[in-house]
């Protein structure tokens, strides 16, 4: 067994291979995952969030199969039965007046479920359909947000100086921008015309828009712990002095940055995933998210603005829907902060 | 004109608290012809009072050559005009009388010269008196503020170099106007029907002589000359309407005096915020449409406060004929055919609050002569119901079958249903289709362009004055389409040889005589539909909801209302 | 101290700028938008498109036009919608701060003052069921989307449950000015409020607990345990002081950006003409001179907010401070 007092064998740390004889511990990694199996409110909480992502994927299946129905055309001369009886999807006001079309309410039977909307669509299917776009575009942004993090965080933390001063002052100029109304900004400019960058072209209605705006905005927030989990490992003596050992920089960055940097992501993560939720919710609750024909929860509840006060389920599911992902995604990172790095910041936005 | 009215927009809501029309008193009786004041009576006791209004929002200026629509209501009740429609409900809202002048003139020379005797002895708010140059003043800055219409009065001499040159306007040569006589002559280049009805708009409203050329701010209106003056303006918050104290009554049928002495006017309110407010008896009267939400709602609970009339709105698919797949006359009847007028209409608030339509022109209009071809059994002018299999039998004709086609409209619900029930007939038919969503702000100017090629998108259009050439000389006639502009508003680009010259003898027969010119509208109305620039849908009933101490209730017909005169209902 | 507060202003001014700069390209360079076209209003002939890009500067080089925005913003603060037209930018930005500062300050109050209980209830409680209870109720709160919440608030109140005597007293959605009547510009707050600080009670109450529990190791409380004081005197005297630092700051960040018009979502659902839904409506209308002077005054709020919190953190923990 080598120790540091009376070398025999002198321990190289940015060996590839321990030496001789050495007892190998857990890595840090299995003694988290472990705190993190053991934690059983973190445990529930993803199985709650992998449930909801199973159930929206099987949204075309309940579509066709359960409720028989086709959620994205128009339905409005459509009938349907209820006890027996059929029924117009839409019906007319009563009274003298005869005023106004109302859609059904809940029949909590396997057609119209939760009723229909405006347009005669079912609800229920929708808000299935709705989630598959909102996880997709929840998840997907949060992914590529903190991949273009890690590399602006990386290359700033790395090279420091000039470099680490112009990209901070890029992110600063980011982040003033009030995030909504970044967002909001740049929506409002690219679903007019879509995106074309050289030979690369967005249409308007595609929902790599709104995944790219999302990413985009939350770089910084990203990119800031990246950036000084990157200075925090730079600053240790240890780097030092491999760095006077003339360890290279590869070496550097794979076995001491990146998984430093890593953590902070996997940290990051379930709070990022829970806020680019949000953040899509409440883009696509403006009109300037998500683009007709594609649903997601936050265009369903504006479609259930016009129908609250008469069919509010129309804006309570989906709302549900998105507080049981969020609530399970926090409750699921907490967990994982728990257990990796307990000392973390408890919010992106920090 | 287009997107004038909107149904309960989200975020735009204005309130707009008209303070009740103050019932002035002792109005002196009037020279104008057929009117009489008369304050006294059984009426008196309903003068007073603050007239509460729920508005979506001052979207438009409060400057008379430049607001389109939006404010026209309100500027009713503080400017006028030379000549204005009469404030009366029915149909009889739709005709002329003089206002500021005491009669109204013949056209001399051939139609090419007016001269109106201004009406002596009416002031300004402040006290200056109006002069026959204030209305020369008026059309110049409809040049050079510059306002939307500087095309309605080009036919004034000197028009066409006001509009090359705006700033070294002079239309002196044109709009004589003799201060000490009391005379305004207009001199035209050539005769123009409808010349009389474009000076009743409030482009031609009096303003003073020495107005800039300057846009007027909310903050300094311009002063008043009718029953009612500006108060203050508070920006998204509220307007106050108080009485002119030089207001006399000398006409009761262009401008009679008002009943409630204040009119508050309270803005950026959302539809259903109005709603509740009426229902509550908070606000008198709600300018925007209510919610479909809320239609039963409000015509169960509160029946006789709910008011429906027809207007001579027509929404409809515009159908680009200049684009694939619809430059196919085919392919647009077939459409027509396809289209269940009835599914529209319940997407819009059920049948009660729409009828629909298969032409151009809206019923009571003059010209107007019932023609449906689009229809299962067709021959008595009424729709029936979709003809599917004709329209099919069409589309495979035409062997446009598999092309793209992007519905265009805007955010709002109510668009965005008709549009995707098209999206799936167009489906239905065989087309690759989908739906293309526009905010509201680049929808109307892109469509208008020809250089974007859209091919079929949700409009509108709610005439300015009531005359046949507003129809088929503009929204669906040679002249309105402008290539390559956002500011054309013949959307289908629709300009068929034949008709045209139709339209221009229609134009030139009502000069002399309007009843062969509205035979000869008629004609045009039915070559049109048969072309079918547009797939026709409805036309709306507008929606008054007022509150319970609401009376005197009358809807004004006329383009500047379209609805409740505000200023004649009693909140006392 | 100095050098450093300079600096962060310079930092600030630049970063003004180039936001001011981010937004004029990203607007007045949109394809498919001309401003021209929507000044005209509807339906307007060729040539009035013309004279007013004329008239505007409309139809000078992209540099010009910026200095000629900035100048009518800053210097001869004449700056006109393109929606409302003839109606100036500045009173309508003035207009509507009152009402965004009244919604932000009530609700910045109440969430202050029930985040802090939270927070501390939950660290004394440690131990106890009420922690775990506390925070999975700021977890919820967190999890919530406001607009939704706000949503569903207007459903009880507006109308499921407004004829009973607990929610008879809620005017319909708009706002009073405090000097117009106060008891009206009460009622009218109550519930956005309420709205608006449960997202902030769930991470305040989150961060307050999470600090008090870090500083509880630090060696400074372990003196003060040691030397007898009680548990609620190192509480409040010790632990609680040094978490605050932290909590102002994130305080000051969030406020700057909720004035800023980061409250614009709470504006839309209860309609409160404040300067958040005054953005968002000039977004969507792209009335180019609005959202110019909304998205500075929102970015100079935050940045300011940032530049004193940065201050203040240095003027109070000199460890802070760059050599």
């Amino acid at each position: 067994m080598s120790t540091v007092g009376g070398l025999e064998h002198p321990i190289d740390p940015l060996a590839d291979a321990p030496p001789e004889g050495w007892v190998a511990g857990r890595s840090p990694w299995a003694l988290a995952g472990h705190k993190l199996v053991r934690n059983r409110m973190a445990m529930a909480a993803l199985a709650v969030f992998l449930g909801i992502v199973v159930v929206s994927f099987m949204g075309p299946f309940y579509a066709d199969h359960i409720a028989h129905t086709d959620p994205f055309t128009s339905q409005l001369t459509a009938t349907t039965v209820i006890n027996g009886k059929r029924v117009d999807v839409l019906q007319q006001g009563g009274g003298v007046l005869k005023l106004g079309e109302t859609p059904i309410g809940p029949t909590w039977q396997r057609n119209y479920f939760l009723g229909a909307d405006s347009q005669g669509r079912d609800v229920a299917a929708r808000v299935l359909y709705g989630g598959r776009t909102s996880l997709t575009i929840g998840i997907g942004s949060a992914v590529i947000c903190s991949l273009l993090a890690v590399i602006v965080g990386m290359v700033a933390g790395f090279y420091g100086g000039v470099t680490d001063s112009i990209i901070s002052r890029g992110l600063d100029v980011v982040w003033a921008f009030p995030v909504y109304l970044l967002a909001i900004s740049i929506a409002t400019v690219l679903l007019t015309q879509g995106l074309t960058i050289g030979p690369f072209s967005i249409s308007a209605s595609s929902l790599w828009l709104p995944t790219l705006i999302i990413a985009v905005i939350y770089v910084p927030y990203v990119a800031r712990p990246v950036r000084g989990a990157v200075l925090s490992v730079r600053e240790k003596e240890f780097i030092e002095a491999a760095i006077a050992q003339g360890a290279s920089n590869r070496r550097l960055i794979f076995n001491e940055i990146l998984p430093n940097v890593i953590t902070v992501l996997i940290v990051l993560l379930p709070l990022m995933i829970a806020t680019t939720i949000l953040t899509e919710s409440a883009l696509s609750y403006l009109s300037i998210g998500v683009q007709p024909p594609n649903a997601s929860w936050g265009t369903i509840i504006n479609d259930g603005q016009q129908l609250l006060y008469t069919r509010p389920w129309v804006a309570i599911a989906p709302g549900i829907m998105i507080v049981l992902t969020v609530l399970s995604l926090n409750v699921f990172g907490d967990g994982v902060r728990d257990a990796l790095d307990p000392r973390a910041k408890l919010r992106v936005k920090d | 004109m287009q997107h004038a009215r909107r149904r309960g927009l989200m975020a735009s809501a204005c309130l707009v608290l008209l303070v009740g029309v103050l019932a002035g008193c002792g109005g002196s009786s009037s020279s104008s012809s057929g009117g009489s004041s008369g304050s006294g009576g059984s009426t008196t006791g309903h003068m007073g009072g603050t007239m509460v209004l729920a508005w979506n929002g001052i979207g438009s200026s409060i400057d008379p050559a430049v607001d389109y629509d939006q404010n026209w209501t309100l500027l009713n009740m503080i400017y006028d005009g030379l000549v204005t429609w009469k404030k009366v409900g029915g149909s009889d809202g739709n005709t002329l009388v003089p206002d500021l002048a005491q009669q109204i003139p013949q056209a001399t020379d051939g139609g090419k010269i007016y001269v109106f005797h201004l009406r002596p002895g009416v002031m300004y708010s402040d006290g200056t008196a109006v002069k026959a140059s204030d209305f020369l003043r008026a059309i110049e800055r409809e040049f050079t503020v510059p306002g939307p219409v500087g095309s309605f009065y080009q036919g004034i001499v000197g028009g066409d170099a006001c509009a090359k040159t705006p700033k070294s306007c002079d239309l002196s040569k044109g709009i004589v106007a003799d201060d000490a006589a009391g005379t305004v002559t207009f001199h035209l280049t050539a005769p123009d029907p409808d010349f009389l009805q474009k000076l009743a708009l409030p482009f031609g409203y009096a303003v003073p002589s020495n107005t800039p050329d300057k846009e007027v701010g909310p903050s300094n209106p311009l002063p008043a000359t009718g029953p009612y003056m500006i108060d203050h303006y508070t920006p998204n918050q509220e307007i106050l309407l108080v009485r002119n104290p030089k207001f006399h009554e000398w006409s009761k049928d262009a401008q009679p005096q008002g009943y409630p002495d204040k009119i508050d006017i309270r803005l950026s309110l959302t539809s259903e915020a109005e709603v509740t407010m009426v229902e509550h008896g908070q606000a008198d009267w709600m300018y925007d449409q209510p919610p479909s939400d809320r239609l039963n709602e409000i015509a169960t609970q509160y029946t006789n406060q709910v008011h429906l009339n027809p207007v001579p709105q027509v929404y409809h698919m515009a159908l680009n004929t200049r684009v694939a797949p619809f430059d196919n006359v085919k392919v647009r009847q077939a459409v027509n055919y396809a289209t269940d007028r009835a599914a529209i209409i319940k997407a819009w608030g059920g049948p009660q609050v729409a009828t629909p339509t298969c032409q151009i022109l809206p019923p009571d209009f003059p010209g107007y002569a019932a023609y449906c071809p689009y229809t299962t059994s067709p021959g008595d002018g009424k729709w029936h119901g979709p003809d599917m299999a004709k329209a099919q039998q069409l589309v495979a004709a035409s062997g446009t079958k598999g092309q793209k086609v992007a519905v265009i409209c805007t955010p709002d619900e109510a668009s965005k249903a008709v549009c995707l029930y098209f999206v799936s007939l167009l489906k239905q038919l065989g087309y690759d289709s989908s739906i293309k969503v526009l905010s509201a702000a680049v929808e109307y100017p892109y469509v208008q362009d020809s250089s974007n090629k859209a091919q079929i998108s949700f409009s509108y259009w709610y005439p300015d004055y009531p005359s046949g050439a507003d129809w088929f000389d503009v929204v669906v006639g040679c002249n309105g389409f402008h290539p390559n502009s956002s500011a054309s508003a013949n959307l289908s680009e629709f300009c068929d040889p034949t008709i045209q010259k139709m339209t221009e003898k229609a134009i030139q027969t009502s000069v002399t005589d309007q009843a062969a010119a509205n035979q000869m509208w008629s004609q045009v109305d039915k070559a049109t539909t048969d072309q079918a620039p547009w797939v026709s849908l409805f036309l709306p009933k507008h929606i008054d909801f007022v509150s319970a101490r609401v009376g005197n209730y009358i809807f004004d017909p006329n383009v500047l209302v379209g609805g409740i005169l505000i200023d004649q209902a009693w909140v006392k | 101290m100095l050098t450093f507060v300079i600096r962060r202003m310079i930092a600030t001014v630049f970063v003004v700028f180039t936001i001011t700069v981010l937004v004029f390209l990203i607007f007045f360079h949109t394809p498919g938008v001309d401003p021209a076209r929507k000044l005209a209003g509807r339906n307007p002939s060729p040539e009035t498109i013309k004279a007013i890009k004329h008239q505007y500067g409309l139809d000078r080089p992209l540099p010009v036009q910026y200095l000629i925005l900035m100048k009518k913003l800053f210097i001869t603060r004449d700056l006109t919608s393109y929606s409302n037209q003839g109606q100036k930018v500045m009173p309508e930005i003035v207009a509507a701060t009152p009402v965004t500062l009244s919604l932000v300050l009530g609700a910045a109050v109440i969430w202050v003052v029930v985040s802090i209980i939270m927070g501390v209830a939950a660290a004394v409680l440690r131990g106890t069921i009420f922690d775990p209870m506390l925070m999975v109720l700021a977890l919820i709160g967190i999890s919530m989307p406001v607009f939704w919440l706000g949503e569903m608030a207007n459903l009880i109140t507006q109308d499921r449950y407004h004829d009973t005597f607990l929610f008879s007293w809620v005017p319909p959605l708009g706002y009073t000015p405090l000097t117009q009547d106060p008891v009206m510009w009460f009622k009218h707050l109550v519930i956005p409020w309420l709205v608006l600080s449960v997202l902030y009670i769930g991470l305040y109450a989150r961060v307050l607990r999470a600090d008090l529990l870090e500083t509880e190791n630090e060696d400074y409380v372990r003196t003060a345990r040691a030397k007898g004081l009680s548990e609620r005197r190192v509480l409040l005297r010790h632990t609680l002081r040094t978490s605050m630092i932290s909590f102002v700051s994130l305080f000051g960040l969030d406020f700057g950006v909720l004035v800023g018009g980061g409250a614009l979502l709470v504006e839309v659902v209860f309609g409160l003409p404040g300067v958040g839904l005054l953005t968002y409506q000039s977004l969507i209308s792209l009335d180019l001179p609005v959202i110019m002077a909304t998205v500075i005054y929102g970015a100079i709020f935050i940045v300011i907010a940032n530049a004193v919190v940065d201050v203040g953190y240095a003027w109070l923990d000199p460890r802070v401070r760059p050599a």
